[in-house]
């Protein structure tokens, strides 16, 4: 029975390729599927995969098995080194692949008539089967390096969605804003997977250790524990929206709110903290990591509450909400209260998917309500007023209202003077080219003043 | 068996080129290179067959020509070659390539396929000094930007002398001045800082087709396999992985600055060729590997790459990076092509660019941390450099000039370059056990050197 479960298991990840495959092929010959098959294509994929999750769900239940591995062999290898297709469901990634399938069926249902009739309905849907294959990819990987392949081709699905209404400038700046957090982020996750093969040989999820899940092998040192363990935090703090790095999630909500949904609501935030709870056992093996990811989290949360409230849209303050919610979850990470952790990013993904995809009908909510209530809907947020001094408040208002500064500060000091930098390298590179060719051009010029010279 | 099929090659594209060069328009010109270049193709593809299926004569050895056999993975690197020519002449623009110009990336490629064959330094001089010279021609002949042509030369005739003076001293048993003067004219072949100076511009103006054609079978990398090979001495071969990582990282960031897009494709290409001069020059048999990949890698993709950023130039006219120029709308399928390709360059997942870097990284831990990690961080500055060319060309505009998408010629061409790209990236497992043998074969005779400490 465990062979036909690991074939389950490849169909997880299996099923939404093939619609991958289905709408990517169809839509290079420039025959995009009507919308109808498009999303049916779309929804089998994903209701397959709910399927089989459930199925691998009720068989790890029914035998009591904590684990099942899915050796699919190797990828390609060279001397020591090997690229191995590894899938684990246990009892994390399980209940997250089974999660994001469901939730991921639900928006393209959702999105067939918000989107109907919209230009872009194919390419929304081939990214969104893209990124539901991507996302698997992640929670199933039994190694990093496999992380590291869907963690990729979430940061490009997630910039192309951003940028998805592409005529408009706003948007196009703000998807690539969003891919350079990203790729500079995933530095950080493919340095974590070079370290590990360097200090210990793999970078697949170990045996398990009587935790409630296997995690990555740890390096036998401390200083190993904490370079691996900071360079994970870096990787998970891009896709987070964390701070430093926090800048590009509200305005990652310039793309369709059904991504913005899923995206930033529900899966792509939270791979994140997901990627921190597979490596647990190495933040436990250093308390550097821990306290690391303690801090990120809980200044994050501050941070995001208070510019949050500041917020005069309901798509940036609902972004700024969930900042605030998955700093906490690092928090509870770094603590080590993990089921504390899985069930609250089950628990915000859910109402927040739900409060992303309502945004757009908010005034009627509210006049639908108010109607309900007979009155006008009780102010919230007092308790921070209280809590916060009067001769404070003001200030702290102004700095909510700029994001703290942060985007100015690594504008204004990190990336223009980085490129002002690089251009005037590049403008010295141009000159000495001029100088080559145009070696008369300084004598004419030099000649011309001469003959305007009294 | 290879010295005979190289034979046919010359015999097919030798005449043809004339014959492409004396059409009457761009367009014949490019039909008749283009059938030359499948023809080309089909005798590489039966070569590769011929041997793998060790077929009678396959065997059969011409060491007077060639001084001694040539490698086992010539027969797939002339293939390699082919498809690079292939799309440099079918995607080539007719508004940017006339047909001299044709007639000159036929003969670049040939030089090309007769460089993986021949083995002797000599031979290879003669052939690198030729394939800078039909360059140079070409260059010449270019009614605006003459004076690329002359920083072509001053650039140029040094690294073909610096090449020739180097094979001679080889041969001639001064190993220590010979192997430095070949490192020279490589590397300013391969453009590597701070000898890179001739190639942004020459990107940016000479016709695309002539650029991926003088500079996408990478003819720098095959020298240095074949010539210093095991050759440099330790800190040497140090010393020229440094340069090549930070060649790496310092284009790759340049590159970010550019407000053209066949500058940013400049320093996107050095970038890379900074990634293969880093890994060639690693003890390691890894990065060794990885390091040849991405040398092919450059080659398909950056071909593609380039070609499709040509095409989009010969439609649009400006390739400015300063502003959104939209666009999507009206060319889809370009916009994917170009995106495909230029992540494919610089290792999306599942793509054979990915097998690239992840070996190329892996492989050089050991030996150079700090560096792997700067590796690291170049592909990442690729990665935005590309993204960023695709938003800036593909989108953020609703204004459009009636830009018409791909014509049935340039998708299939792409759509083979697409398809070899994302198939080898699916299956890279035998691509790389050949290429473990190439690590494995031992270095070319003429230069030795004590053998490298084991770290």
């Amino acid at each position: 029975m465990e062979s036909v479960i690991q074939v389950m298991v490849v169909g997880i990840v299996g099923f939404p390729a093939l619609a991958v495959l289905a709408l990517g092929l169809r839509a290079w010959v420039y025959h995009p599927w009507s919308e109808r098959t498009t999303v049916a294509i779309v929804g089998f994929g994903f209701s397959a995969s709910v399927t089989v999750c459930a199925i691998t769900v009720a068989w790890l239940l029914h035998a009591d098995v904590s684990e099942v591995r899915v050796p699919l062999g190797s990828w390609f290898s060279a001397g020591h080194y090997s690229f191995d297709w590894n899938l684990i469901a246990d009892r994390l990634s399980i209940p997250f692949a089974t999660f994001s399938a469901v939730l991921l069926g639900l928006v393209a249902s959702f999105s067939r008539r918000y989107l109907h009739r919209e230009p872009g309905f194919a390419r929304f849907y081939l990214l969104l089967a893209i990124f539901g294959t991507a996302v698997q990819f992640v929670v199933l990987a039994g190694s990093l390096d496999l992380v590291f392949l869907g963690w990729e081709l979430v940061g490009v699905t997630s910039a192309l969605l951003i940028a998805f209404f592409h005529e408009r400038r706003g948007p196009v700046e703000h998807g690539l804003r969003a891919f350079v957090t990203y790729r500079l982020c995933d530095v950080g996750l493919l340095a974590a997977g070079v370290a590990l093969h360097f200090m210990v040989g793999t970078s697949d999820v170990g045996p398990s250790t009587g935790g409630p899940w296997a995690g990555f092998v740890v390096p036998s040192t401390w200083a190993g524990a904490s370079i691996v363990g900071l360079l994970i935090l870096w990787a998970s703090i891009g896709k987070a929206a964390q701070l430093p790095f926090s800048g590009w999630l509200p305005r990652a909500m310039e793309g369709p709110t059904p991504s913005s949904a899923v995206f930033y609501g529900a899966l792509s935030i939270h791979l994140g903290p997901y990627l921190l709870l597979r490596s647990e056992s190495i933040l436990q093996a250093s308390w550097l990591a821990a306290g690391a990811v303690i801090a990120v989290g809980a200044l994050t949360a501050l941070h995001a509450t208070f510019v949050g409230r500041t917020q005069s849209d309901i798509k940036s303050a609902l972004a700024y909400a969930s900042m605030t919610q998955v700093g906490l979850i690092y928090v509870e990470i770094g603590l080590g209260f993990r089921y504390l952790a899985v069930a609250h990013i089950v628990g915000h993904a859910a109402i927040r998917t739900l409060q992303i995809l309502r945004s757009p009908s908010l005034l009627h909510d509210h006049h639908h309500l108010e109607q309900a209530m007979g009155r006008q809907l009780p102010r919230t947020g007092g308790h921070l007023e209280r809590l916060v001094p009067q001769a404070f408040q003001p200030w702290l208002y102004r700095v909510a209202l700029e994001r703290g500064g942060f985007d100015a500060v690594l504008k204004d000091w990190a990336v223009a003077p980085a490129l002002r930098f690089l251009s005037r390298i590049d403008g010295w590179d141009q000159a000495w080219v001029d100088y080559l060719t145009k070696p008369s051009a300084a004598g004419e010029r030099r000649s011309r003043h001469d003959e305007v010279r009294p | 068996m290879t010295i005979a099929f190289a034979t046919v090659q010359l015999l097919l594209l030798l005449p043809m080129s004339w014959f492409a060069g004396r059409s009457n328009s761009s367009r014949t010109a490019r039909h008749r290179a283009s059938y030359a270049m499948l023809a080309a193709g089909v005798l590489a593809a039966t070569q590769l067959v011929w041997r793998a299926f060790d077929l009678p004569g396959a065997s059969w050895s011409a060491a007077w020509l060639s001084m001694e056999d040539p490698h086992s993975w010539v027969p797939a690197f002339s293939l390699i070659t082919c498809l690079i020519g292939f799309a440099a002449i079918a995607l080539s623009p007719i508004s940017e390539t006339r047909p001299t110009t044709f007639r000159r990336i036929l003969l670049l490629v040939l030089v090309a396929l007769l460089f993986l064959v021949i083995r002797h330094p000599i031979g290879l001089a003669v052939l690198w000094g030729a394939s800078a010279l039909i360059t140079w021609l070409e260059l010449r002949d270019l009614k605006q930007q003459r004076g690329i042509a002359k920083v072509f030369a001053i650039y140029h005739l040094p690294s073909a002398v610096a090449f020739a003076l180097g094979a001679i001293l080889l041969l001639s048993g001064q190993h220590a001045a010979g192997v430095v003067l070949v490192l020279v004219g490589i590397g300013i072949r391969e453009a590597v800082l701070p000898l890179h100076s001739w190639f942004p511009p020459f990107v940016q103006h000479a016709p695309m087709g002539l650029v991926v054609a003088f500079f996408a079978p990478q003819l720098g990398v095959y020298a240095h396999l074949e010539l210093l090979r095991d050759a440099l001495p330790h800190e040497l071969a140090h010393g020229v992985a440094a340069v090549g990582a930070v060649t790496a990282v310092v284009a790759a960031a340049l590159g970010l600055a550019q407000t053209n897009g066949r500058r940013a494709l400049a320093f996107l290409i050095m970038s890379q060729t900074g990634l293969v001069a880093f890994g060639l020059d690693t003890s390691s048999p890894i990065a060794q590997i990885g390091a040849l990949l991405t040398w092919q890698v450059i080659g398909v993709a950056t071909a593609g790459f380039a070609m499709t950023l040509a095409s989009l130039q010969a439609r649009r006219g400006s390739l400015s990076l300063t502003s959104p120029a939209g666009s999507f709308t009206r060319t889809p399928r370009m916009a994917v092509a170009f995106l495909f390709m230029g992540f494919a360059s610089v290792g999306l997942p599942l793509t054979i660019g990915f097998v690239a870097e992840d070996l190329l990284v892996q492989g050089s831990v050991d030996e150079f941390p700090v560096l792997a990690f700067a590796l690291i961080l170049a592909t990442a500055l690729n990665g935005v450099s590309v993204m960023r060319a695709f938003f800036m060309l593909f989108s953020g505009s609703s204004k459009h000039i009636g830009e018409s998408d791909l014509t049935k010629r340039e998708a299939g061409t792409l759509t083979l370059v697409m398809a070899v790209l994302l198939l080898a990236g699916l299956f890279p497992a035998g691509t790389v056990r050949r290429l473990e043998h190439v690590t494995g074969e031992p270095g070319h005779a003429v230069a030795h050197a004590p053998p490298r400490a084991q770290e």
